[in-house]
């Protein structure tokens, strides 16, 4: 780029000639290097590249979502009620059509598609192919729109992560920057498809990246805004359900609301054991079988359909319905358990498809059904079913995809009210509890160890216990020896122990450590001991973790540890040794021996 | 510092955003196309269902119409018509409160809010509703007077069938302060107080609409047909709200007791009108009412003997349906087997007090032992009277038209309320 011509930089100078202008214009030159051209922080580029995959994940989900619509159009009809030969047809034939595209053509789009991002991101640093891409945009829209028991938001996670990765190899991006623009994608495609930035963040941030990394969360939270502001522009700002205003009346309604997290848990378990047992078998079944697997899927979906046509697709529609009173509670509870059926048929024969939407119809509809029973058990209290649909929905969320978080701010986010967090985080902690004792793995893990990759668990690591300096201190052998004190009063203090080191508190939080050789070989006795150190050593709280304190301890003998409130009084010492005794005495459980 | 020394990867990316959303533009407007015209499609076929009274039909079109107009008001409002129609009022209630929630000052939303809950006996959440409507905001309404006056009519007809008589009286007072002299209404709000026991101010409201209709005619002679309102005075439909308010009047004057006042109107009506048959109706009872009338003016003795007689027997028939057992027992065996299986059976201590007067005056109850004691006619109309009021009041209006003849009397006479 050529420099600046004498006439351009006089006209520039005339601009710049009111303070305002000139304030512009001297954060401008900041932009411009010496050669003219802008140079810019990578960090700040990054972001910038967030809200752009942000922008084109949202007009991908748009156009997936519509795909989706148009798919049921012309599969199913517009009615909400299919004929009886389209739910036997559709949902059979197109099964097998997409099972001949996923299984010869599209092989990594067969699933949710959170599992394969998350490989992509561990195993493959962050390269997802075109192929998938577009491969998981039409199958998946292909089998949600032929009524296969399966939601969107999945599929358009990984269309996202496809999308940023895509773009990252186009731009050249390092191998660690292409880790980290993965998730931004997942976390824009995710949250278009729900229509929900916040809960798509922490959905990201549990079950993609696996572990908290703040050095990506302004990114990840980025592109999900942009995404949504697409989503909203072009599809409205509608909720994906209208849901009644709650307030919670009575202390006792949390009774209610422990019962329904009881059943939450146990429906959990069901679906997350049946799919445990059933995806493993169907894929040891020979390899023509897997073609007609989905197929067979939707063949018993289309059964199913017959009666009870909500089963099929990801069923918004519907739950909108059910928090609106117009089911019965034991057609609520039919609908549950259909759907579970439907679900795991779906995805445990490998149809692309997410299980998102699926696991909120289901709660919604247990919620809904626990509300309706206890309106006709106790017809005085006025029993809002709308808000135990909401409270349903987090329950399974919690148990199913044991994204704890991202639960309870899903159901804020989607009722808007904030006063139903209380019966939210009852319900999902008990559902979440019961899940977490009955199976030891979460979903997606599950999955991810079927398929044969071991990849990181923020549960996992949530769980594992965080080792603190306070669990490796240890009392001073010595009493730590003050800065002022002379050598010969030093040597006094020492005579009777046989440390090799001892602490010198230099006084306004400055230690030292002082060999006993260097203390007995000073001449002058009367010298104050502070004459003898060589340099400070780092002071170590209690509350620090083990990682903090081996990095500070490099090759020094001990550091002290003392108290945050007074940091010349020491409450102990830490050495190499203590902290290894510390990890050794946590006894941490080794990968290989978590039941899969 | 990364400095981007080629600018033509972000050109492109720049490029690319504005491509998608252009491209993402045109597919979105078709999407929308489409879904419109199936949400107009469901709706109208929604409209033709519940027209036809196929309301499960029309639930299952409005449904499918709500899933391509998922926001659509008019179409959700139409679908809780629907659920009413199929007698599902908890769907219908939920969805309602479901648009309060959204919209909570919509005075449609609350006008349908109350309706339901009168149907549902919730007098005071209905009259809440009401209330809110009647205050609410009505989206479209560029002047929401008229919506306004109609959600006032119908919550004062509510109280006024409720029976609230206080609070109806309240809220049709607060009616007649805002509306306008328009024929229809007044008549619509004198009928209200009528119903609502103030017969005196429906009587006003009659009267003045009468000389206001006149007035208007007047105009119209005096003009030739030219004046403002000289189109329409003298048509059928001006012609009828006269009559109407006539008639109105005339019913006020009865329930007052003012059977003078009630024949004058009367008589200004035609005999070939829409009101004809019930002005033949109160012509009738009037009739009937001189004719039982003994202490009418210029009545002679021997009439005024009869006429007591027949009250008397009249009385006690009344008595006798009711169940009365003394009633029964001086009309007869048949009489008696008539009024319990009529399920009318009554208790004898109630009556004693009127079995007493009827023993008292009965032996009297002969044309010749009457004439010329005008004292045992007093006190025998006097419990022809107290007899009518006490069967009214306790076995309910089962009266024939010469009990409905001898209590108007008795109001005429007595000044007794009904």
């Amino acid at each position: 780029m050529k420099p600046l011509s004498e006439g351009t930089r006089e006209r520039l100078m005339k601009l710049m000639a009111t303070p305002v202008r000139r304030k512009y214009f001297e954060s401008l030159r900041r932009m411009l290097g010496p050669s003219g051209v802008v140079s810019i922080r990578e960090e700040q580029f990054f972001l910038v590249l967030a809200v752009a995959i942000g922008l084109l994940a949202g007009f991908c989900v748009v156009l997936f979502r519509i795909a989706i619509q148009e798919a049921r159009l012309w599969l199913l009809g517009p009615a909400m009620h299919p004929s009886v030969a389209r739910v036997l047809v559709v949902p059979a034939a197109m099964g097998v059509v997409v099972a001949v595209l996923a299984v010869r053509f599209f092989p990594r789009t067969r699933g949710s598609g959170v599992n394969q991002t998350k490989g992509a991101l561990y195993i493959y640093d962050g390269h997802i192919s075109t192929g998938t891409v577009v491969g998981k945009f039409v199958l998946s829209a292909l089998a949600i729109g032929s009524g296969q028991s399966l939601g969107p938001e999945d599929p358009a996670l990984q269309i996202g992560a496809g999308l940023a990765s895509g773009l990252g190899r186009w731009l050249k991006l390092s191998k660690e920057r292409m880790r980290l623009v993965v998730p931004v994608g997942a976390a824009a495609g995710l949250a278009a498809a729900f229509n929900a930035p916040i809960t798509a963040v922490l959905f990201v941030i549990e079950e993609v990246i696996g572990r908290w990394s703040a050095g990506v969360l302004g990114a990840v939270v980025l592109s999900a805004i942009s995404s949504v502001v697409v989503e909203r522009w072009f599809l409205g700002s509608e909720p994906l359900f209208r849901v009644p205003q709650y307030h919670l009346d009575h202390a006792g309604e949390l009774l209610a609301y422990a019962a329904l997290g009881i059943l939450g848990g146990v429906a959990s378990l069901v679906f997350v054991k049946a799919i445990k047992n059933l995806r493993p078998r169907l894929r040891r079944m020979p390899e023509w079988s897997q073609y007609l697997q989905p197929g067979v899927a939707g063949l018993l979906i289309g059964f199913m359909a017959i009666w009870y046509p909500q089963v099929m697709g990801a069923g918004y529609e519907w739950i909108d319905l059910a928090m609106h009173n117009r089911f019965p509670w034991e057609v609520l509870g039919i609908l549950a358990g259909l759907k579970l059926l439907s679900t795991v048929l779906s995805f445990g024969t490998g149809t692309p498809g997410g299980l998102f939407a699926p696991v909120l119809f289901m709660g919604a509809m247990l919620g809904g059904s626990v509300a309706m029973l206890e309106q006709q058990l106790f017809p005085a209290i006025a029993v809002p079913v709308g808000a135990y649909a909401l409270v349903g929905m987090g329950a399974l969320f919690a148990g199913i995809l044991r994204a704890p978080m991202t639960s309870v701010f899903m159901v804020l986010e989607v009722s808007g009210n904030y006063s139903i967090i209380l019966p939210v985080i009852l319900c999902n902690t008990i559902s979440y509890a019961i899940s977490r004792g009955f199976q030891e793995v979460p979903l997606f893990d599950l999955l991810s160890r079927q398929d044969g990759l071991d990849l990181p668990s923020l549960e996992e690591e949530r769980e594992q216990p965080t080792l603190c300096v306070e669990d490796a201190m240890q009392d001073a052998a010595v009493r730590p020896l003050g800065g002022d004190e002379t050598i010969a009063a030093a040597r006094a203090a020492v005579s009777g122990s046989a440390v090799e080191h001892l602490l010198v508190s230099l006084g306004e939080g400055r230690w030292s450590v002082l060999s006993r050789e260097a203390l007995m070989a000073a001449e002058d006795d009367a010298a104050p001991v502070r004459g003898l150190v060589r340099g400070r050593v780092p002071r170590l709280y209690q509350d620090q973790s083990l990682d903090v304190a081996l990095r500070f301890l490099k090759d020094r003998p001990m550091l002290p540890v003392v108290d945050r409130g007074n940091l010349d009084r020491l409450m102990g010492v830490v050495s190499i040794v203590d902290i290894l005794g510390a990890y050794r005495r946590a006894g941490l459980a080794e990968p290989e021996t978590v039941e899969v | 510092v990364w400095t981007i020394q080629d600018w033509r990867p972000l050109l492109t990316l720049g490029l690319v955003i504005v491509l998608g959303a252009s491209f993402t533009r045109l597919v979105v407007s078709a999407y929308d196309e489409k879904r419109q015209a199936l949400a107009t499609q469901y709706y109208a076929a929604g409209m033709q269902a519940l027209d036809g009274h196929r309301a499960v039909d029309a639930v299952n079109a409005l449904e499918n119409a709500l899933v391509y107009s998922n926001n659509n008001f008019e179409y959700q409002l139409k679908l809780t018509d629907a659920l009413l129609a199929t007698g599902a009022t908890d769907e219908a209630l939920a969805q309602l409160h479901a648009f309060l929630d959204q919209r909570p000052g919509d005075a449609e939303v609350n006008l349908k809010l109350a309706r339901l809950e009168a149907k549902r006996n919730h007098a005071d959440e209905a009259w809440g509703y009401y209330q809110a409507a009647i205050g609410g905001v009505w989206p479209g309404a560029s002047d929401p007077f008229p919506q306004r006056i109609a959600a006032r009519f119908e919550s004062a007809e509510y109280l006024v069938g409720l029976p609230k008589p206080e609070a109806a009286e309240g809220a049709l007072v607060a009616l007649a302060e805002l509306l306008p002299d328009a024929p229809a209404e007044q008549q619509k709000l004198g009928e209200l107080f009528l119903r609502n026991g103030d017969a005196g101010r429906a009587q006003k409201i009659f009267e003045s609409e009468v000389q206001w209709l006149k007035v208007q005619r007047e105009d119209v002679h005096r003009d030739g047909g030219g004046a403002r309102h000289g189109e329409q005075i003298g048509t059928a439909a001006e012609q009828q709200e006269y009559l109407a308010a006539v008639m109105g009047a005339a019913r006020a004057s009865f329930a007052q007791g003012n059977f003078n006042g009630a024949r004058r109107w009367l008589s200004e009506l035609a005999t070939d009108t829409a009101e004809s048959a019930e002005r033949n109706r109160m012509l009738g009872q009037l009739r009937r009412m001189e004719e039982l009338d003994p202490f009418a003016e210029k009545t002679t003795a021997a009439v005024r003997a009869q006429r007591t007689v027949v009250a008397f027997r009249i009385a006690m028939g009344r008595l006798a349906a009711c169940g009365v057992p003394f009633a029964e027992a001086m009309q007869g065996n048949a009489a008696a087997g008539a009024g319990r299986a009529h399920g009318k059976e009554q208790d004898a201590a109630k009556w004693s007090g009127l079995e007493r007067w009827a023993l008292q005056v009965s032996p009297w109850m002969n044309e010749r032992k009457l004439k010329g004691r005008d004292d045992v006619i007093e006190s025998t109309m006097r419990f022809a009277f107290q007899a009518e009021m006490t069967a009214q009041k306790e076995c309910g209006a089962t009266a024939t038209d010469d009990d409905e003849a001898l209590l108007l009397l008795a109001r005429e006479r007595m000044g007794a309320s009904r």
